[in-house]
């Protein structure tokens, strides 16, 4: 008789942002965790981030850089179905998005969570910020974030933040045009470090955060999370394991999750008491939807039929300006860490508008070492060449990103008739902005104009004819909330219909603020994290 | 370049997990600088294609006093290989292009081609002008990823590893 699938307390599905966390912090509880990740991990000397792009068969014009992170099929395996501008950034490798993040960390505000209660939009989230507030202390001091305490209620802030990168001369010329539209220009707060901390070196300013840092000075699952759970004897990785379906008992609980080893094509199980997904928005809800029984027959923990639904993220637009006062100067180092700075929503300063929520503009998220205006500007010769080389030590770009209102009629599906290379159906998108993402699109537009109207130089923008997404920030396709007939999960991520089974990244979102997630994806997680060792250690998990 | 579109360009070259990503993509040091021309091999044009373009990207990224061109770059052969591996419709185009570049300058001269075939670049209504949108965007990138563009050209210092960074030193930028 063979030996039946090995046994464990946690499975936790995804090794990203939440499924780092929920690992670290189940097996320094004591529980036996494995972890199931699609992808395989890529070591730093595999990186390649400081490649320059002559080294690279196609110059990294073909995306070379970031191809170790799209393991397989993943880039192929989804399609779009009535969709406007957007795309879902699936990641495949040990670490998911933590690998190819700039690490801008921003807390959310009280209000973030109140949408119907003080914009009468939405709904309400489950919980409070003062409920989160203790487990955003413990992230950020766990990962390192460095960044101030800026004392804006729409961005609150922690105590413990390593010191904040220096600014750039552009983004002084920034703050004099900030200044003058009275808006907030702040050091950005980020899950990079600018001093040694958790046996980990501080950034050295190459400009490469998307392209993977070689040194693990940004915060990723594998340099920080990883070896805390195997430094406990708890943990256990496998890699290449696709999960398929989550497995249930006959009472319809959970008991294990199928999964593909993409090397072999063989399908293999794991049991455990708890399964955890971190699977990302898109995936998580494609793994539940894949998970089909007599008991749950639309879907794991999906009677009412809301797995899947709810998909928003951010829109975006960007401009970028090439200051006058910096043509023809001497080319200097302005690499950094990309984002330095950070613009904060701001449009709740200047009274009521037409449309609900807001934006923040990241700043020098790119690198400086292709000249953009290159394809931007006309003309050929010498002249054209000599105006590229002197522009580019001007540049200053900024983007949007803005809040996406939720709703019922964007959502994910499956299509079983198209299974991707592992014979699992692919998740189908379906999505359309509202009027009031327009709307604020719009208004975001005309902001930003003007914050470059306060500059001298040229401008050039990139608007498109209406919003883009979701900037890779897409959330709530598994949404926890107060009302059981739209939600899925509870406020400790725990699904309803399914009490050992939880869901922690950035699907759970009951709505989207114009922050970006992550850290509140790793403060859910911590919480939820907290919840499951209480209720283990009461015997009700 | 649109997410969507890089992300599908990802899936065409995703490499198999058991094989270093180094060493698959990584592996063509050197295809940027002018030593490199000696041992290149075209894999699409012919040599008469590869001289028109030539020429032409030369013309329009040229050698000055501060740096060499698009010539001393090999910007065309960067375009052989983009083209090469790109799909039949990619081919169709150059080819064509090239073809019409040609074809014209039989009349008069390549320079007055190209100067004819930009002058509508801000709205392309012509085979020609399309052409030229397509020549110089390529142009651009393959000169701009050379070692001459990112180092002699635009004397890029950075991609390397700071102890520290000191930001903006300078009291004209205070606000």
């Amino acid at each position: 008789m063979g030996k039946g699938p090995e046994a464990f307390d946690v499975c936790v599905v995804g090794s990203g942002a939440a499924g780092g966390v929920m690992a670290k912090e189940l097996c320094e509880a004591g529980a036996k965790v494995v972890m199931l990740e699609a992808g395989h991990a890529v070591p730093h000397h595999e990186f390649l981030s400081h490649a320059w792009p002559y080294e690279l068969r196609y110059r990294g014009l073909r995306g070379e850089k970031q191809v170790p992170f799209y393991q397989g099929d993943v880039a192929r395996s989804i399609a779009y179905s009535d969709c406007d501008d957007v795309t879902a950034d699936r990641v495949r490798v040990v670490g998911g998005r933590t690998l190819h993040w700039n690490a801008v960390t921003l807390r959310y505000a009280p209000q973030d969570f109140r949408e119907w209660s003080v914009q009468g939009i939405e709904e309400d989230w489950p919980l409070t910020y003062s409920e989160l507030e203790p487990y955003y202390d413990r992230i950020e001091q766990m990962i390192g974030v460095c960044g101030n305490d800026d004392g804006l209620d729409i961005l609150p802030a922690g105590k413990h933040y390593l010191p904040p990168i220096p600014w750039r001369c552009s983004e002084h010329v920034l703050h004099r045009a900030t200044n003058a539209m009275g808006i907030p220009l702040i050091a950005v707060r980020k899950a990079v470090l600018t001093r040694p901390f958790d046996n980990r070196p501080p950034c050295h300013y190459c400009g490469h955060c998307m392209d993977g840092c070689d040194v693990g000075s940004i915060f990723t699952t594998p340099d920080c999370m990883l070896p805390k759970a195997r430094a406990t004897g708890n943990f256990t990785l496998r890699e290449n394991a696709l999960a398929r379906e989550i497995l249930l008992d006959r009472e319809g609980l959970a008991t294990g999750v199928s999964f593909i080893d993409t090397q072999s094509r063989q399908e293999q199980q794991v049991k455990a008491a708890i399964v955890v997904v971190c699977c990302s928005t898109v995936e998580s809800a494609r793994l539940l939807l894949n998970s089909r029984s007599p008991q749950h027959p639309n879907g794991l923990a999906n009677s009412n039929g809301v797995v899947g639904r709810y998909l928003h993220g951010h829109l975006g637009s960007s401009i970028s300006i090439y200051l006058d006062e910096f043509q023809g100067r001497k080319p200097f180092n302005q690499d950094g860490a990309t984002d330095h700075v950070y613009v904060p929503r701001y449009n709740q300063l200047f009274g009521k508008h037409d449309y609900a929520g807001g934006w923040g503009f990241q700043v020098n998220y790119s690198g400086y070492m292709f000249p953009f205006q290159a394809h931007l500007l006309p003309g050929y010769g010498a002249a054209f060449k000599e105006t590229v080389r002197k522009m580019q030590p001007g540049f200053l770009s900024f983007g949007t990103f803005g809040k996406v209102t939720s709703g019922s009629e964007n959502y994910i599906t499956v299509d079983r008739s198209r299974p991707d290379a592992n014979g699992i159906p692919i998740p189908v998108m379906r999505f359309r902005f509202s009027d009031n993402d327009r709307a604020l699109w719009k208004a975001a537009k005309q902001s930003m104009t003007e914050v470059c109207s306060h500059m001298k130089g040229r401008v050039f923008e990139s608007f498109g004819s209406g919003p883009r997404g979701f900037a890779s920030h897409e959330v709530g396709t598994i949404r926890m909330g107060n009302d059981p007939r739209t939600s899925v999960l509870n406020g400790y991520c725990q699904a309803r219909e399914v009490k050992n089974l939880f869901v922690t990244d950035g699907s759970c979102f009951t709505t989207s603020s114009e922050k970006n997630p992550t850290l509140t994806i790793m403060a859910l997680s911590l919480r939820a994290a907290d919840y499951i060792t209480a209720q283990r250690k009461k015997g009700e998990l | 370049m649109e997410r969507r579109e890089l992300l599908k360009i990802v899936a065409l070259t995703a490499l198999s997990p058991r094989l270093s990503a180094l060493q698959e993509i990584a592996c063509h040091s050197g295809s940027g600088s002018p030593r490199a021309a000696a041992d290149a091999k075209l894999q699409f044009f012919t040599a008469g294609e590869n001289a028109i373009l030539d020429q032409l990207m030369e013309m329009i990224i040229p050698a000055d006093p501060h740096s060499p061109g698009a010539h001393a770059a090999n910007t065309s052969l960067f375009a052989d290989l983009i083209v090469s591996t790109g799909d039949d419709a990619l081919k169709k185009q150059w080819r064509d292009g090239i073809s019409l570049m040609r074809e014209e300058a039989s009349r008069s001269s390549l320079a007055e081609v190209l100067q004819k075939a930009a002058a509508n670049e801000a709205d392309p209504r012509t085979e020609l002008d399309r052409f030229f949108i397509l020549l110089k965007r390529m142009t651009v990138d393959a000169y701009y990823t050379s070692e001459i563009g990112i180092h002699k050209d635009l004397a890029y210092d950075g991609n390397t590893y700071l102890p520290g960074f000191s930001g903006c030193t300078h009291a004209e930028h205070d606000e």
